[in-house]
């Protein structure tokens, strides 16, 4: 009895052990989110608000221009600029990551199903889809950038019209179509197979058509499970940076390309706007992840366990 | 289609200050030639085996260990759950802020490792050859030991519980349940788990750009960071090309790999099943 208690308090230490790494990164972004310039990097490092530092909105008012920075008109017109743009990354981002996931996730979920019902494409059909998400996207970039250069100008000398592909919505929205794709057949195959052949037949058998069947009968059953694969994909693309860094720029900005550069652009590195604007775009994500946590233990089996 | 074009592409000497590629000059094999004797290019294909390689075993035997402490319904399971799936939440580029922060040379971390060494401990964690390198992997594992995590949490919970018990009714201990019962019933889970973080690791791309732009020198210089470099900071577009086919020609090698082993997993399940 004894030692199960002993081995009890060890396991919470353990565990309490890993919350502290897991959240020490976080709480320390929040916490010099509200530090002043000084305080950013000053050693001993600051701990504690209002004793080791005095917390500040200031970066907060920055980035999102907060009835501006300053009295001056020159630095407050700047700060109005740059709220600019990163409100403009948020909702280039929102966007182009809605769009992109709601499609693969409609395209991938039919493909699913054709793959589960008819096994369409044969049975290697999946594996081979699943290859496309292991080549490194830089592999797929240097194609895709070429292709991206080309296919207006055979646009042009063939139809006379300009299609441009590259730094435009649909050029993005298209590609992560495609790099997504694979993961929602996967997903979604695990949830199709799941629901019983039986239940498609009986309601067959009493007189409803095939797309009365998918509506009334397969889409209920899998909707929690597209609901999972959904917000996956969207995590996926939302934080998505090396296709956005070398396909749209400069005119279609997402939000991790625009912070990026937002850490480049200026000299030196602004700690506190970056933990700032860190803090606000992390926090819908992590919404997000509470609201599915328990729909993603099992979304994340890839159809390999089964109860 | 895309890989026929990157495959002529690879064989002009094209540069995007040249205009379009029907301008370039004809190359011939050359770009491949010099990517094979390249030493920067043979050094970041090594050292991105290497990092990913790190990486997945931390990230592996962290998240199984993990797994193991929580699987079962217990006091505070879903509070632990939450919060260790929180990382793999954060955008790349935030992690990349967040960890640039916490490792500079009087950042936080060197602050705790002075109190628990008792020293003052100024390592130089982003301009430091090697101590540079151990902070992207470092910064992996914290992002990505959740991914691991959550895959062995749902393969542990759908364990089916009539094995279990009964090994147990036979009086075998924990550990010889867990050796011999838990752990070949939870292989495919774990062949999983590596093919989906290997994939991943091998693409490594953020974490060393955003810390450190793939130097110190060339210290964190992986594979998808010359290639880029060399793309868009050299604008040899025809000579990235002919580097990447050589990556997709490697790679396809792991990527057989993992499907073979995808396959045959998936195989003996139904087989069980059945």
């Amino acid at each position: 009895m004894r030692r199960r208690r002993a081995a009890g308090v060890l396991r919470h230490a353990v565990l309490v052990a890993w919350v502290l790494v897991v959240l020490f990164p976080v709480f320390w972004m929040v916490l010099t989110s509200f530090k002043d310039a000084g305080d950013w990097v000053s050693w001993p490092a600051r701990w504690a608000p209002f004793v080791d530092f005095e917390p500040t909105l200031l970066n907060y008012r920055q980035i999102f221009y907060i009835g501006g920075t300053t009295q001056s008109g020159e630095l407050r017109r700047e700060a109005a600029e740059q709220a600019y743009v990163i409100w403009k990354g948020v909702a280039d981002s929102v966007v182009i990551v809605t769009i992109a996931s709601v499609a693969s996730l409609l395209l991938g979920s039919a493909l699913a199903y054709a793959i589960s019902r008819f096994r369409t494409g044969g049975r290697n059909y999946p594996y081979t889809i699943l290859t496309i998400r292991m080549l490194p996207p830089i592999v797929v970039a240097i194609p895709m950038l070429i292709y991206y250069t080309t296919i207006p100008e055979l646009f042009e000398s063939l139809l006379g019209v300009r299609v441009e592909f590259f730094d435009t919505y649909y050029g993005l929205v298209l590609l992560y179509i495609v790099t997504t794709l694979p993961y929602v057949i996967w997903m979604m195959l695990a949830f199709i197979d799941e629901v019983p052949r039986e239940l498609e037949d009986a309601a067959r058998l009493m007189g409803a058509g095939r797309l009365a069947t998918l509506r009334k009968v397969v889409f209920p059953l899998v909707a929690s499970g597209m609901m999972v694969t959904l917000l996956f994909v969207f995590i996926l693309n939302w934080s998505e940076f090396l296709l956005a860094l070398t396909l749209s720029q400069p005119k279609v900005l997402t939000l991790p390309v625009l912070l990026n550069k937002f850490q480049s652009a200026v000299e030196g590195r602004l700690y506190g706007p970056q933990a700032a604007i860190g803090t606000v775009v992390t926090i819908p994500v992590v919404i997000f992840g509470f609201l599915i946590q328990k729909h993603l233990v099992k979304g994340f089996s890839f159809g390999m366990i089964r109860r | 289609m895309p890989f026929l074009l990157t495959i002529y592409i690879s064989l002009l000497r094209w540069r995007l200050t040249l205009g379009f590629w029907t301008a370039a000059p004809w190359g011939g094999f050359t770009n491949f030639a010099d990517a094979l004797t390249d030493e920067g290019f043979l050094y970041a294909v090594l050292r991105t085996f290497v990092f990913a390689a790190c990486a997945v075993a931390f990230e592996l035997l962290i998240g199984f260990g993990l797994a193991l402490l929580t699987y079962r319904e217990s006091r505070g399971r879903r509070f632990y759950l939450t919060v260790f799936l929180i990382p793999m939440m954060i955008i790349p580029v935030v992690v990349g802020y967040d960890f640039s922060m916490l490792l500079v040379d009087t950042g936080p971390l060197n602050s705790v490792l002075s109190v628990l060494t008792g020293q003052d401990v100024r390592i130089r964690w982003m301009s430091d050859y090697r101590a540079a390198q151990v902070a992207v992997v470092i910064a992996d594992i914290w992002q990505w030991t959740p991914l691991t995590f959550l895959i062995f949490v749902s393969g542990l919970s759908a364990l089916p519980p009539e094995p279990i018990k009964a090994a147990r009714v036979m009086g075998a201990t924990r550990w010889q349940v867990f050796r011999h019962v838990q752990l070949p019933l939870l292989k495919p889970v774990i062949v999983i788990a590596v093919v989906i973080r290997a994939m991943e690791a091998l693409k490594i791309f953020d974490m060393p750009m955003l810390l450190t732009q793939g130097g110190p020198g060339n210290a964190t210089e992986t594979l998808s960071i010359f290639l880029w470099r060399n793309a868009w900071g050299f604008n040899k577009i025809s000579y990235a090309a002919a580097a990447s086919l050589l990556v997709l020609a490697l790679f396809s090698g792991v990527i057989f790999l993992s499907i073979w082993l995808l396959k045959r997993e998936r195989a003996q399940l139904e087989e069980v099943r059945a």
